[in-house]
């Protein structure tokens, strides 16, 4: 009990006034802004054809009652909240009248797929090969995997992607250029051996970049690490090498690393932009960057509440499961 | 009980080389030592005087820079006369813990801390011997409790235990496989008095329950008295005194281990007590003839330009020293 009140009940706390300011945010910047989006699209509309004043005005009510803007500010927040609570993120103006909800819906899963495994992928072989890399700084093979990755590392991620797309998707056509799967959607392997198909390219650019990155700090950990007390007394005793690799060693230079594995993973709902408008990847990225380019507030909006409670959920995350990774921060 | 381990005119140094500066630091120099089996040898020195490296050396634990220059290492163990220098990383990895073995230097920060404290034990006994998890469990249990260490402390992780504790754990750690020769870094340094009597005690018991050899090494002469059998003083990367702890203690020769025994508080005596005058010399350039001449309130022409050697001055007694030489007039050079 002791334990929920001082570690479990302030850390829930917390994460809730975080997601409350958060949103709050979301909800105040645009309205701060000059720009009133009801007499934005109403020009829209206008501005090639002359249209009924009255129909001017009765569209007028019903844009500004759609986009939330009625009464003043603290009716419209209190409103707000309570749309959010019953799930309705509004409607999106690019595809009026579709329910922001569920363009977002169908573009999540995509990008959960794509870059849950992209991050699992990199984190567990760039942690690992770090770790082996480091341990045997003196061996060629590890001399020779260092220089490639350090080589990769800096290589911005536009120009590996078009590398993979150029070479794997236009030339070779190994891999196709656009989608993420084909066929009838099912828990079939016809059908998930094409997400598994289409979805290789863009986690293949995701994963050499987050890989070397991971790499290299594994590796720098690492050198600090097999200099410690524990390694060398460990090392004189003669534990064999995998033990100490996996269990002094790694399991030392993860702490930092779940860290960071958490909160890319709580940055999952962001969608990955880039990759998924190069690879033309149905996923939250190119949502958002569709909804960027049409000035789709709502959207826009969804997506950011989203990535707010996904990040804030991480660190919820981490701060409650930290204690199982370092028995240090643990409650006596 | 025969010689365990021996060192002829061992040489180790430190040898750097950056942007082509070379930099020798002779921290072992042409030190000889016999060490019987079942005695507590212990080592004395200031800091700097090349005592860990020694040990370093001993236990074939050791990476450039510090390289071998000259002399040798010879292990008496099983009845086998093994050369440190002609053994395959195999055979040095054969002989660890369960043969030889070592308590480190600032046992604060060598248990792994996410590492239960049981399982940091299984790890070095199954790397030795065929046990499964149980085993090894059973074997740490009954053998802390042997030592008197509470049974708890085997679920613990090791930043719950007192730094005391932890020590105590590390040498039972060291100890688990009753290895025959046991090297001590400083194993009472940075534990409080109390603590440091407990630790002492544990030492003993475990040296005494198998007769197991215990290179002991430390700066702290009133540890040395609590259990040392022997005493070897080192300066400068020299041995300059061996004798039986009590000789040591009431009737040291050589000036330096005079200066170190005088300079010990006593109950009987509030005096101020005398220091060493100046400080250790550095060892990239030791000075010529004896290393002590320079603080050495003894010290004649001959001590600055002929190296004194070690001499027997009474039966067991060596010292190495051109004042006490003349004075016996006579002695004779032992390993000569």
């Amino acid at each position: 009990m002791n334990l929920l009140r001082t570690y479990i009940l302030p850390r829930i706390l917390q994460w809730a006034l975080v997601i409350f300011v958060g949103i709050s945010a979301t909800f105040l910047i645009p309205r701060l802004s000059p720009i009133n989006p009801v007499d934005e699209m109403i020009g829209r509309m206008t501005a090639f054809a002359s249209i009924d004043p009255h129909a001017v005005v009765s569209m007028r009510e019903s844009a500004t009652a759609l986009f939330g803007l009625e009464g003043t500010l603290l009716e419209q927040y209190g409103r707000f909240w309570a749309r959010l609570f019953t799930g309705d993120l509004g409607v999106s103006f690019g595809n009026f009248p579709r329910p922001v909800s569920d363009i977002i819906a169908a573009g999540l899963p995509w990008t959960i797929g794509l870059l849950s495994v992209a991050i699992l992928i990199s984190w567990v072989s760039g942690v690992f090969l770090g770790a082996l890399a480091g341990y045997f700084h003196d061996r060629r093979w590890a001399q020779v995997l260092e220089r490639f990755v350090v080589v990769v590392y800096p290589i911005p991620y536009l120009i590996i992607a078009f590398v993979l797309i150029f070479v794997f998707a236009w030339w070779l056509k190994w891999f196709p250029l656009v989608g993420g799967s084909r066929g009838q959607p099912g828990l079939t392997w016809d059908y998930i051996s094409t997400l598994l198909y289409f979805g290789f390219l863009p986690a293949l650019s995701l994963v050499i970049g987050s890989t070397a990155f991971r790499f290299i700090m594994a590796k720098s950990l690492t050198t600090t690490e097999i200099a410690s007390d524990y390694v060398q007394y460990a090392e004189l005793a003669a534990v064999p090498k995998r033990k100490i690799i996996l269990f002094y060693v790694a399991r030392n230079t993860m702490l930092p690393q779940v860290t960071d594995l958490a909160l890319s993973l709580g940055a999952l709902f962001e969608g990955a932009l880039i990759t998924e408008v190069l690879f033309a990847y149905p996923g939250l990225g190119f949502v958002l960057y569709n909804a960027i380019y049409n000035a789709d507030y709502n959207i826009i909006m969804g997506i950011t509440l989203l990535s707010i409670a996904g990040i804030a959920t991480a660190s919820l995350l981490i701060d409650l499961l930290y204690p199982i990774f370092d028995p240090r921060v643990r409650l006596r | 009980m025969g010689t365990i381990i021996e060192t002829n005119n061992l040489r180790a140094y430190y040898i750097t080389k950056a942007y082509g500066v070379e930099r020798t630091v002779k921290a072992v120099d042409d030190i000889t030592l016999r060490i019987q089996e079942g005695e507590v040898y212990g080592i004395a020195g200031e800091s700097g005087c090349g005592k860990s490296t020694l040990l370093r050396i001993l236990l074939g634990a050791y990476q450039p820079p510090l390289t071998v220059v000259g002399g040798e290492v010879i292990y008496h163990l099983d009845g086998e006369e093994m050369n440190a220098a002609d053994m395959s990383d195999e055979q040095q990895r054969d002989l660890k813990w369960r043969t030889i073995s070592y308590i480190p230097q600032g046992s604060m920060h060598v248990l792994n801390p996410v590492r239960r404290i049981r399982d940091t034990f299984h790890d070095f006994i199954s790397a030795h011997r065929d046990v499964t998890k149980k085993e090894s469990f059973q074997l740490t249990a009954e053998y802390l409790r042997d030592l008197g260490l509470p049974e708890k402390v085997m679920a613990s992780y090791p930043h719950q235990l007192s730094g005391g504790m932890r020590q105590r754990v590390t040498i039972a750690l060291a100890t688990i496989l009753w290895p025959k020769l046991i090297f001590a870094d400083e194993p009472t340094t940075a534990l409080d008095v109390v603590v440091q009597r407990g630790v002492i005690q544990m030492l003993k018991d475990v040296q005494q329950k198998e007769g197991s050899t215990l290179v002991l090494i430390t700066h702290d002469i009133g540890v040395h008295a609590n259990l040392a059998d022997r005493i070897g003083i080192l300066y400068a990367g020299k041995l300059v005194e061996e004798s039986d702890t009590k000789t040591i203690l009431e009737s040291p020769r050589h000036p330096y281990t005079r200066y170190l025994i005088e300079s010990l508080p006593s109950l009987d005596s509030r005096e101020e007590r005398l220091a060493i005058p100046g400080r250790p010399p550095a060892l990239d350039r030791p000075p010529s003839g004896c290393r002590f001449h320079e603080r050495c309130p003894l010290a004649k022409d001959v001590c600055k330009t002929i190296e004194p050697e070690l001499i027997e001055i009474e039966p067991k007694h060596f010292t190495a020293c051109h004042v006490v030489e003349e004075e016996l007039n006579g002695g004779h050079s032992v390993y000569a």
